[in-house]
């Protein structure tokens, strides 16, 4: 039995038994919708899978329960007795299917005419009235269906005596799926075969001989492990990790305890390392089981369709990787259903007949986003209207006076389709709110892009609760926020006796130009305390945060900022979290508890829009990007009274420090920055202007120059300007090393021009080591 | 006596079927008042906690405390109860009941107490909704009354609801 069966079986299973409990306090409350969508959910889930599988018996009684439920949901019947007998019975019918393919690998022989026609019956209120009636028949029916499932049992013990049989129907639909695919699909399914391979060597058995010997030897090196123990494992870690920071800010100045804190350090790191690795697992574990998918749907519905993947290595939590393997497929089957169009309305509106499925996976910050793209129709967003107003989902007034982006999240309500016919594979509009549903369980969010006739991008962001995550410590309201560093762009710092300048304001609504442009600004003051008072922006330091937020980019104004810290999150209660502006809270290294601003959030609690440079085609950015080239932006810096330019695009960070940190190997002085050796420029002579002071502060700007990064020694950090080239007289030929800002010439430091560190290989790794233990 | 114990939560009742009479409950002060709660919910004390604040939060939520290796959300009683905020140092009594973990935030945390299920009343009918729906009736002490706080009903989620019904 292959895996996919084998993970549809134990699916299904469970399924099944929350049904059985759905339906029976279905009978308590008939009126229940919640009840009756969790039914019918469980029932098209098993319809939807068994289409890939090809267990036809199976689909087909689905199919027929399937058929009934919708007009129960559609409230066309009443759940009464009969009704509740006749589900229950469609239930122990698919239970009995399922253990004969787990026994037999075949569904067994087909006897469900009798049921099938019963429920068919039950979907016309009179007759299911009568039906109630006559019970008798109806336990006949029960007592014939256990009669088979017993048989079913018996021939098992027979079949597991046979060799491999049960593997032969799978596996021989395998080698067709290979030939078919192109060059692409071919790596992917070796990919599939080694993660195959390798999977059976952690369970121990394989399912063919030749792979039992290989497997006795690897079964010693690996050791199944309850995953409870490991979220115990990682909830002691990050306790561990709390009690470091603490260790280390309170042992900070007494140097006999410096090693051993180092040490304490060191250790603590490797450890949450490792508990961290032990949990996770790439994104490839389900994107792998796709191309099977998107080739059978593809061919039944008659559509020609590519599947690209990418981000395959990108790590998930074990269990939240369990989480979003059904809202997936449900992601997937939709588009290639109802997405992508035939072949020949794709020639017809001048697209490449063959239609392309993305799926990608990305690290954003403390979230994995995972993006099905389709180059489909797209959702016509008039359709969605008229769809939920005639379904009597919203209002015709409501319906007018939302925005596009908002009647998109409609597709999300139970009971939605836009799907002119039902067919076989979606269209009952469940698919998308069993998306949300799962997704939301886990506390991760669902977002959906359309362009009509462009295609559809949904993308699932999943947070990586019990992850540690980078973030920076900001001061507002008296009390100190996380704000996690994968939403930050850059931080600016506006003085009181700026602030009436800088931060401009239209209709209330605070502003700073950024470059030129104005970025809305969100006082986390304000957000926080509404009613409180507050200082205005003239009598304080402002620190603003640009933030991007899935698209959305805004400052963010706080009263001070700290130290950037590891932290670990912390889930939040039901109650807290519903305020819709933290994500989680942690402890910090001062044992402060801090909440975790979650800037997604506060965007959309603030108002802040999407930015018009979402919605650009990448065709777009390209020109853009041109244009770009013709006029860089560059950090202008003064080093010894002379002022220079850095391109800004490579600029990583400007960290002022004292002079004290850098240090020399032979004449060249380095700086050793997160664990990294750089070497620092100084032809301003900087450093040596300050040599004799070790307190005195300097500015390194860190660049990227190449694959290294390289540090500038500067004394002040003036100002980002927007440059232009400067041509020679005379000729059509760009000066080098000097630009244009602000209509003065000005030279570029050539970053290439850094020499390299003599020994760098060595010297960076045995710096690379003393930095982590002085971290 | 039995008409007392439709009242009292099912642990309780256990120890009544036994045989026993008698009821122990931790008692904790809030202002000028006495509660109670059945120690059979208590998981621990934390004493003189400072917890943190958490702005837009509900006015019950007292804050948040570090409590081993979570992020604790407290209930204070003093808001529950309609009463003016403490600054300084509270006691913490860490709850656990069906929805999981919540602490208490309370003035003090006194001794535990011991009565007898006779001394119990359920809740006035002349008691407002609110009290009604956070009391689980009380029971006659010598010189007062120790009113019992339901555990169950002090979750935040539910306090939530009721604020805003």
């Amino acid at each position: 039995m292959d895996d996919l069966t084998r993970e549809f079986l134990i699916e299904s299973q469970e399924g099944l038994d929350r049904m059985e409990r759905c339906l029976t306090e279905l009978e308590v409350k008939p009126s229940d919708t919640g009840l009756l969508a969790e039914i019918f959910r469980t029932v098209h889930t098993i319809k939807g899978t068994t289409g890939f599988l090809g267990f036809k018996r199976l689909e087909k009684l689905a199919h027929s329960g399937e058929n009934l439920l919708g007009l129960l949901r559609e409230g066309k019947l009443s759940a009464d007795g009969p009704v509740i007998t006749g589900l229950l019975q469609l239930q122990d019918g698919l239970r009995s299917i399922l253990r004969s393919i787990e026994t037999e690998a075949s569904e067994g022989e087909d006897t469900d005419a009798v049921l099938i026609e019963r429920l068919e019956e039950l979907q016309v209120p009179a007759v299911a009235a009568q039906w109630g009636r006559g019970r008798a028949g109806q336990w006949a029916g029960t007592a014939e269906m256990d009669a088979h499932a017993a048989k079913a049992e018996s021939d098992a013990a027979a079949a597991e005596l046979g060799t491999g049989q049960e593997a032969a129907v799978p596996m021989a639909a395998e080698p067709v799926a290979k030939e078919k695919q192109g060059s692409d699909g071919q790596r992917l399914d070796e990919k599939d075969g080694r993660e195959q391979e390798r999977k059976d060597k952690d369970r121990g058995a394989g399912p063919g001989k030749a792979k039992s010997v290989q497997a006795s030897a690897a079964v010693e090196s690996t050791l199944r492990v309850d995953v409870t123990l490991l979220n115990r494992m990682m909830n002691l870690v990050g306790e561990l990790v709390l009690t470091r920071n603490q260790v280390l800010q309170a042992t900070s100045g007494q140097p006999n305890l410096t090693m051993l804190s180092r040490r304490l350090d060191m250790v603590t790191s490797d450890l949450r390392e490792s508990v961290m690795k032990a949990r996770m697992q790439p994104v490839s574990n389900i994107f792998s089981k796709m191309p099977r998918i998107v080739r059978d749907l593809s061919q039944s519905l008659g559509k020609r369709v590519r599947l690209e993947m990418e981000g395959q290595e990108t790590e998930l939590d074990k269990s939240l990787l369990e989480a979003i393997k059904d809202p997936l497929t449900h992601a997937v089957r939709n588009s290639l259903d109802h997405g992508i169009e035939d072949p020949d309305v794709r020639e017809a509106s001048g697209k490449d007949p063959e239609g392309t499925l993305k799926l990608r996976a990305v690290q954003e910050g403390s979230h994995v986003i995972i993006e099905v793209a389709d180059d489909g129709a797209g959702i016509a967003v008039d359709k969605v209207r008229a769809k939920a107003i005639e379904r009597g989902l919203i209002s015709h007034e409501r319906a007018d006076r939302l925005g596009e982006r908002e009647l998109l999240q409609l597709i999300f309500v139970p009971g939605f389709s836009t799907a002119a016919a039902v067919t076989n594979v979606s269209g009952r509009g469940v698919g998308m709110d069993v998306v949300r549903t799962n997704v939301e369980r886990i506390g991760g969010k669902v977002e959906i892009d359309s362009k009509p006739g462009k295609g559809t991008t949904l993308r699932l962001r999943i947070p990586l609760t019990l992850a540690i995550i980078p973030a920076l410590i900001v001061h507002s309201v008296e009390q100190s926020f996380a704000v996690p560093q994968g939403a930050l762009l850059e931080l600016v710092h506006v003085a009181p006796e700026q602030a009436a300048s800088a931060i401009e304001w239209i209709e209330g609504a605070p502003l700073y130009r950024l470059r030129g442009k104005l970025l809305p600004l969100v006082f986390l003051d304000r957000l926080l305390m509404p009613d409180g008072k507050h200082r205005p922006v003239t009598e304080r330091d402002n620190f603003i945060a640009v933030l991007n937020a899935d698209g959305r980019r805004f400052g963010l104004v706080v009263d001070g900022l700290a130290d950037p810290e590891e932290i670990v999150v912390k889930p939040l209660s039901a109650v807290l979290k519903s305020i819709g502006v933290y994500s989680g809270a942690t402890v910090l290294g001062n044992a402060e508890l801090a909440l975790i601003l979650d800037p997604g959030a506060i965007a959309v609690k603030a108002g802040v829009t999407l930015s018009s440079e979402e919605g650009r085609s990448p065709a777009d950015e390209e020109e853009c990007d041109e244009l770009a080239g013709k006029n860089m932006d560059y950090l202008l810096v003064e080093s010894a009274e002379r002022k220079a330019a850095v391109p800004l695009a490579d600029v990583l960070r400007i960290e002022q420090l004292k002079v004290s940190r850098i240090e020399y190997i032979g004449y060249r002085p380095v700086l050793n920055f997160e664990g990294q050796l750089l070497p620092v420029e100084d032809s301003g002579g900087v450093l040596a202007a300050v040599q004799h002071d070790p307190e005195a502060q300097i500015i390194v700007v860190v660049c990227r120059e190449g694959n290294r990064q390289v540090g500038i020694a500067v004394s002040h950090v003036l100002d980002v300007a927007g440059g232009g080239d400067l041509f020679e007289a005379g000729t059509s030929k760009q000066a080098a090393g000097v630009t244009l800002l602000k209509n003065r010439v000005t030279g570029v430091v050539d970053l290439g021009g850094v020499a390299p560190l003599p020994v760098e290989e060595q010297a960076g790794n045995g710096w690379r080591q003393i930095a982590e233990v002085t971290r | 006596m039995s008409a007392a114990g439709s009242g009292l939560s099912r642990r309780e009742k256990a120890v009544e079927m036994q045989g026993e009479t008698q009821v122990e409950m931790c008692s904790v002060r809030v202002g000028p008042g006495l509660y109670g709660v059945p120690i059979t919910h208590i998981l621990e004390i934390v004493g003189k906690a400072r917890p943190q604040p958490v702005p837009l939060a509900p006015g019950f939520v007292g804050g948040l405390v570090h409590y081993r290796g979570d992020v604790l959300t407290t209930v204070s009683l003093r808001q529950l109860l309609g009463m003016p905020p403490r600054e300084g140092l509270q006691d913490i009594l860490v709850l656990e009941n069906s929805s999981g973990t919540i602490g208490l935030l309370v003035d003090s945390v006194g001794e535990v107490l011991t009565a007898s299920l006779s001394a119990y009343e359920p809740n006035p009918s002349i008691m407002d909704e609110r009290r009604r729906a956070l009391f689980a009736g009380a029971y006659k002490l010598k010189d007062s009354l120790l009113v019992m706080l339901d555990p169950e009903n002090l979750d935040p989620m539910r306090l939530s609801g009721r604020a805003a019904a």
